[in-house]
C-alpha cells in the first residue's frame, strides 16, 4: 500500500481550511505550514521563506495554465515518497517510511536538527523550526489515522477536495502520471511523489463585458 | 511543547507577557502604547504537539458565533484544561466535521498573546496611547458613578449610548442589550449595516426574510449565485452546489467580480454593476412572453401580477436591458428560459447587491422573478436571502425591566433591529434609536441629551463603521467611552476603558443561524484566562456596583451564571422546532429544525396574504409599489470601489490572528489591467486609492477578475496595519431598511476612488 494525498483542483476553493486545520492541530510556530494551498499560474513557491529547496533538482516547468489570479489552487504537503529522499538522508532515523501505509513519518524525538532532510526534500516540504533547531513535516496524521479518523485538513476541507489513496489500489490507475499544471513541482523527482492531481478548468461559459 | 497547562498558566500568571522585565512595567501600572510593539512578543508559544488519540481529551460543544452564514457546530478538545484543537461537529451534515479557514484558527485566537487581558484605562486621553492597567472594581465604579452622575444630571440616561453589534451573535450576547436595558432609558445605535434592504425587500413582497434549506439545493436543477460567492464567505454551502452540479444542473452566477465560486460555476455572467434588478425585470418579461410563467400559482398566491405585467409590457425594453446591464440578449434570453423550463430552480441573492442605493428595488425584482417561475413554496426552489425562522428564542438576557420611575424618550418609536424583536408593553417613553450606519454624525449630532457616555460591545467601530474623521471627532467629544473586546483594535485606541471580553470558549452560549437550520449548544470548555469576563458578568458586575452606589438604579441580575442564562432561553417552541426535549440532549450534538418549506402553504405575512408583486407598504415608505427599475448611484470619482467580505475575516475578526498572518499576510488592491495601464501601474507596486473621504496605501494586484472601471479591496482588520477600508466609504444610505431593522442601510458599493502610483 502507498497512501497518498489526490488533490482536486477543479472542486478546490483555495480556502486555506486544510492548511489552517493542521496548525489547528499541531500548532505549528508562525511561519511554518507543512500544508501550503498553491495557486495556479502564481510562481510564488520558489520565494517561500521556508522552502529550501536543493538545486540539483530540475524544477520542470509544469504545463503552462492560464488561470485567472487567485482562484485555482492545488493543496499540498508532504508527498510521502515512494522513495523518500528525507528517510534516505536522516542520520538517526528521525524519518521513516511505515511499510504497511507507506506514509513517511518524522518523528521530532529523535530528530537532532542537523537539517539534512529539509535540504534533501525537493518539495520543500520539511521545515526547518529554528526556534527548536528542529525539522518537521507531515506525518499524514497517522496517529490520527491510527485512531480511527481520518487526517485533519481532509476532515475539515468543506468541499473534499482532498483525498487519502492507495496509490497501488488499480482503482486509481487514471491518475498515475498524472503531474500538476501550472506550478512548480519536481515532478520527475527521483523520490516519487506520491501526491496525485486532478486538473482544475474554467466555466464552460465564461462572459465577461466587452472592454471600454 | 504545546498549550501546556504550564505554559498557559505561566501566561495567567506573568500576565501581558512572559519577559520578566515586563512584569515590573505592568506591576507599576503604567504601560505606555499597550499593547502593541515589545508587548507582542511572544507570538510562538507551541510547535508541534502530537494527536493524542480521541479518549485522551475531554469534549465540549462549542459554536462559531460570528456573523457568517455558516454558524458552525464545533467540537472542542481540551487536555488539562486547556484547549488543544477544534473540529466541526460531524452531527450537522451542514458543518459535517470541519470549519472553515477562520474556525481552524480558534486555539491561536483563544492563546493569543495579542489578546486582552486586563481592564485598561487611556490616562492621557483618548489616543493617547498612555494605559493603565486597573482592577475591575475600579473599571465598574468609573462607569457606574458616570452613569449616575449623568442621570443626575440629565434627569434621564439617555446620555449614555450603546453600540453593539455581530461580533458574537449568541442569544444570550443580547444580555448587553439587556444591561442597558436595566439601567433605564438609553439610546441605542440601531439599524444593520449588514441586509437591511434586502431585509425589507423581502419582507414587502413575502411578509418575511425565510429561504429554504441550504442543503436543499443539492437537488435543485439551475442554481443562481446572484451576487454572492459562497466560495468564500458559505464554504460549507459549496458542497450542495457541487452536488447539483454533478447531477446535472446548471450553476450561473451573476456578479461583477469573477468570484471564486463564479470560477466553479458552470456559467459566469459578468454584469455591470447596480444594474441586476433591470436584468431581473428582463428575464421575467422574457419568460412570461415565452408564456412559461407558472399562471396557475401566480393566480392562486400573488398580488398585483396583473400591474407588474403591465409595467414590464410598458416600461422594460429588452434591448435598453441588455445596453443598461452589459449583456448580450441572446444570453439574457437563454438564461431566463433555461430557469423557467427547470424545476426545482433557485437564486441565491448576497448581502453585497442590496449595498447600494438600489439595493432593496433589486431584491425586490430578482424576488418577482422567481415568483414568476413558479419556485417559491417549492422544495429545493426558493428566492434565498437568510432567515430568522429558528430565532425563537426567549431573549431573557435582553428581557430586563427598567428601574423604577425611568424617564426616556417621547419621540416617534423606531424599530429596534432584525434579530430580537421582542414584543414590549407601549410605555410612556422609549429608547432613542440613532441610525448605526450614520453612527459618527448621529452621535455628535444627538442633543437634548447629547450623548456622553459610548459602550461599544460585539464591535469594532473604527473597523466597520464609516467617515473615520468624524468618528474621531464623535470618540473625542465623550465624556467616557468604554470597549469590552478581546483585541486592542482600533475602536479601543479611541477608548477611556477598555474590557477584556471572554472567547465563546469560556461561556456558555446557544447558536442559530440565518441560514441554515441547526441548533448548537455551546459549552465553557476552559476556564476565562487572564482577568477576562464574559458580556453578561460585565453586566452584573456593574449592576452590583450601580446598585451599592445607588439601590434600585440597575435590574440585572448582580451575579450571573452563563450557563444558567443560557438556559432561560430555551422554550417548549424551540423544543418542538428541533423535536427535543431538553437543551441537555444538545450536549450529544448539534440537532436541526423539522423541515419545513417556506411558503408551501401559499400563506404569506403580507396585509394580503400573498405574495405582493404590488405592495401598498412599498408604495408608502418608498415610493413605489412595483418593483422597477432604479438607477444606481452616480459616481463622483473615477472608479467604482468595491468592498467585499474576504475568505480571511469576518469583519475586523481572525485576519489579526498570527496564525492567519501565515495564510494571508497583507491587503491588496485589485485592478483590472487596462485601468491599471492607463495609470503605469504594474503588478506589486504601491499605489494610494483616495477620495473625498481618506486615502490608503496598498500593494496593487492586477486581474480581470474585476471589471474595468472598478477597484476591489476586501474588508480587514490586520493587526499593526492601519489598512482600513471602510474610510474610503461615506455614509450614504440604501434605499430600503427602515422598514424592518430601524434604519436604511449603507450603499457601501456605492463608493467612488481615484488611484496613483507611488
Ligand atoms: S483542499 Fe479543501 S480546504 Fe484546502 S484549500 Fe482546497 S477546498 Fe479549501
Ligand atoms: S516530499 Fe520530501 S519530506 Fe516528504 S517524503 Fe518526499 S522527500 Fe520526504
Ligand atoms: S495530513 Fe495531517 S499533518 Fe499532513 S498536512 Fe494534513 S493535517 Fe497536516
Ligand atoms: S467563520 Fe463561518 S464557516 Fe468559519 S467556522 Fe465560523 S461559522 Fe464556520
Amino acid at each position: 500500500m502507498q497512501k497518498a494525498f489526490l488533490v482536486d483542483g477543479s472542486i478546490c476553493l483555495g480556502c486555506n481550511t486544510c492548511a489552517m486545520a493542521c496548525k489547528n492541530q499541531y500548532h505549528q510556530d508562525k511561519g511554518i505550514l507543512w500544508r501550503k494551498v498553491r495557486e495556479i499560474g502564481a510562481e510564488e513557491y520558489h520565494i517561500d521563506n521556508n522552502n529550501i529547496l536543493p538545486t540539483l533538482v530540475s524544477y520542470q516547468k509544469a504545463p503552462k495554465a492560464e488561470m485567472p489570479m487567485e482562484r485555482f489552487y492545488f493543496s499540498l504537503a508532504c508527498n510521502h515518497c515512494e522513495n523518500p529522499a528525507c528517510v534516505a538522508i536522516c542520520p538517526v532515523g528521525a524519518h521513516t517510511k511505515d511499510p504497511e501505509t507507506g506514509i513517511c513519518k518524522h518523528d521530532q524525538t529523535i530528530c537532532i536538527g542537523c537539517g539534512g532532510c529539509v535540504k534533501a526534500c525537493p518539495f520543500g516540504a520539511s521545515k526547518f523550526n529554528e526556534k527548536m533547531g528542529q525539522a518537521e513535516k507531515c506525518s499524514m496524521c497517522w496517529e490520527r489515522q491510527a485512531d480511527g479518523k481520518t487526517t485533519a485538513c481532509v476532515q475539515s476541507c468543506p468541499v473534499g477536495a482532498i483525498a487519502i489513496i492507495d496509490l497501488h489500489d488499480p482503482k486509481y490507475k487514471e491518475y498515475a502520471n498524472a503531474a500538476p499544471i501550472g506550478i512548480d513541482y519536481a515532478i520527475n523527482a527521483e523520490t516519487k511523489p506520491s501526491t496525485r492531481f486532478i486538473h482544475p478548468s474554467m466555466p464552460k461559459e465564461v462572459y465577461r463585458l466587452p472592454k471600454g | 511543547m504545546s498549550y501546556s497547562k504550564e505554559n498557559v498558566e505561566s501566561i495567567v500568571n506573568n500576565g501581558i507577557s512572559r519577559r520578566s522585565f515586563l512584569k515590573g512595567l505592568a506591576a507599576s501600572g503604567v504601560l505606555s502604547s499597550f499593547p502593541g510593539g515589545i508587548l507582542q512578543a511572544n507570538e510562538d508559544l507551541n510547535t508541534k504537539i502530537p494527536y493524542l488519540g480521541e479518549k485522551s481529551y475531554q469534549t465540549f460543544r462549542n459554536a462559531c458565533p460570528r456573523n457568517c452564514y455558516d454558524t458552525c457546530s464545533i467540537k472542542t478538545y481540551v487536555k488539562d484544561g486547556v484547549m488543544q484543537f477544534i473540529e466541526g461537529a460531524t452531527e450537522s451534515t451542514y458543518t459535517r466535521g470541519g470549519c472553515c479557514v477562520k474556525g481552524n484558527s480558534y486555539v491561536k485566537r483563544v492563546y493569543s498573546a495579542r489578546r486582552l487581558k486586563f481592564p485598561m484605562m487611556q490616562v492621557g486621553g483618548k489616543g493617547s496611547g498612555n494605559w493603565k492597567r486597573i482592577s475591575w472594581d475600579q473599571a465598574m465604579d468609573i462607569i457606574a458613578k458616570k452613569l449616575l452622575e449623568m442621570k443626575k444630571e440629565d434627569g434621564t440616561l439617555l446620555g449614555a449610548a450603546l453600540t453593539k453589534y455581530s461580533g458574537n451573535f449568541g442569544i444570550t450576547h443580547y444580555g448587553i442589550e439587556g444591561m442597558f436595558n436595566s439601567i433605564g432609558y438609553t439610546t441605542r445605535l440601531a439599524g444593520t449595516p449588514c441586509w437591511p434592504a434586502g431585509i425589507d425587500a423581502q419582507n414587502l413582497d413575502m411578509g418575511d426574510m425565510w429561504c429554504n434549506d441550504p442543503e436543499e439545493m443539492k437537488d435543485s436543477k439551475f442554481i443562481i449565485l446572484w451576487g454572492v460567492n459562497p466560495a468564500s464567505n458559505s464554504v460549507h454551502s459549496m458542497k450542495y452546489i457541487y452536488e447539483a452540479k454533478k447531477k446535472g444542473a446548471k450553476v450561473v452566477v451573476i456578479d461583477p467580480v469573477f468570484t471564486e465560486a463564479a470560477s466553479k460555476a458552470s456559467q459566469y455572467i459578468q454584469i455591470k454593476t447596480g444594474t441586476d434588478g433591470l436584468l431581473a425585470l428582463g428575464m421575467a418579461k422574457i419568460i412570461i412572453d415565452a408564456n412559461l410563467h407558472d399562471q396557475k400559482w401566480l393566480d392562486a398566491n400573488s398580488k398585483g401580477y396583473k400591474e407588474y405585467k403591465a409595467y414590464l409590457d410598458k416600461e422594460i425594453k429588452l434591448d435598453n436591458v441588455s445596453k443598461i446591464t452589459g449583456i448580450p440578449l441572446a444570453m439574457i434570453k437563454e438564461l431566463a428560459l433555461s430557469f423557467a423550463k427547470a424545476k426545482p430552480a433557485t437564486i441565491w441573492m448576497g448581502y453585497g447587491m442590496q449595498r447600494h442605493t438600489n439595493g432593496g428595488s433589486m431584491i425586490r425584482a430578482i424576488d418577482a422573478f422567481v415568483a414568476v417561475s413558479g419556485n417559491i413554496g417549492k422544495y429545493a426552489g426558493g428566492a434565498r436571502y437568510g432567515h430568522l425562522s429558528t430565532w425563537g428564542f426567549n431573549y431573557a438576557a435582553l428581557s430586563q425591566p427598567k428601574p423604577e420611575g425611568s424617564v426616556g424618550y417621547t419621540g416617534p418609536e423606531g424599530a429596534k433591529g432584525e434579530f430580537a424583536q421582542v414584543g414590549g408593553e407601549k410605555a410612556a417613553y422609549t429608547d432613542r434609536f440613532l441610525n448605526i450606519n450614520k453612527t459618527a454624525r448621529e452621535l455628535i449630532n444627538a442633543k437634548e441629551p447629547k450623548v456622553r457616555l459610548l459602550w461599544v460591545a460585539c464591535k469594532n467601530v473604527f473597523a466597520q463603521d464609516f467617515d473615520r474623521n468624524q468618528l474621531i471627532r464623535a470618540f473625542q467629544q465623550l465624556d467616557l467611552v468604554v470597549v469590552a473586546d478581546q483585541f486592542f483594535n482600533e475602536t479601543a485606541k479611541w477608548a477611556d476603558i477598555v474590557l477584556p471580553v471572554a472567547t465563546q470558549f469560556e461561556e456558555y452560549d446557544v447558536n442559530v443561524s440565518y441560514w441554515h437550520y441547526w441548533l448548537t449548544l455551546n459549552e465553557q470548555a476552559i476556564k476565562p484566562l487572564f482577568e477576562v469576563k464574559s458580556d453578561l458578568e460585565i453586566a452584573a458586575m456593574l449592576s452590583k456596583r450601580m446598585n451599592q452606589l445607588q439601590p434600585g438604579s440597575c435590574t440585572f441580575p448582580q451575579s450571573v451564571d452563563t450557563k444558567a442564562m443560557m438556559v432561560k432561553e430555551f422554550n417548549p417552541g424551540i423544543y418542538e422546532q428541533f423535536g427535543i426535549k431538553s437543551w441537555e440532549e444538545l450536549k450529544n450534538g448539534p440537532v436541526k429544525a423539522k423541515a419545513v418549506i417556506p411558503y408551501a402553504d401559499g400563506k404569506f405575512k403580507t396585509p394580503s396574504g400573498k405574495f405582493e408583486f404590488y405592495s401598498d407598504k412599498a408604495l408608502e415608505l418608498f415610493g413605489s409599489a412595483l418593483p422597477t427599475y432604479l438607477e444606481v448611484r452616480k459616481p463622483y470619482d473615477k472608479f467604482r470601489m468595491t468592498s467585499p467580505h474576504s475568505r480571511w475575516s469576518l469583519h475586523s475578526q481572525f485576519q489579526n490572528l498570527e496564525w492567519m498572518e501565515d495564510v494571508h499576510p497583507e491587503p491588496y488592491v485589485y485592478i483590472n489591467p487596462e485601468d491599471a495601464e492607463a495609470k503605469m501601474v504594474k503588478e506589486g507596486d504601491t499605489v494610494a486609492v483616495f477620495n473625498k473621504q481618506g486615502l490608503l496605501r496598498l500593494k496593487a494586484k492586477l486581474t480581470d477578475n474585476v471589471q474595468a472601471g472598478t477597484v476591489l479591496m476586501y474588508e480587514q482588520w490586520y493587526n499593526n496595519n492601519i489598512y482600513n477600508v471602510n474610510e474610503l466609504v461615506d455614509d450614504t444610505s440604501s434605499d430600503m431598511g427602515a422598514f424592518k431593522t430601524g434604519a436604511p442601510g449603507v450603499a457601501l458599493h456605492d463608493t467612488f476612488v481615484n488611484f496613483r502610483k507611488l
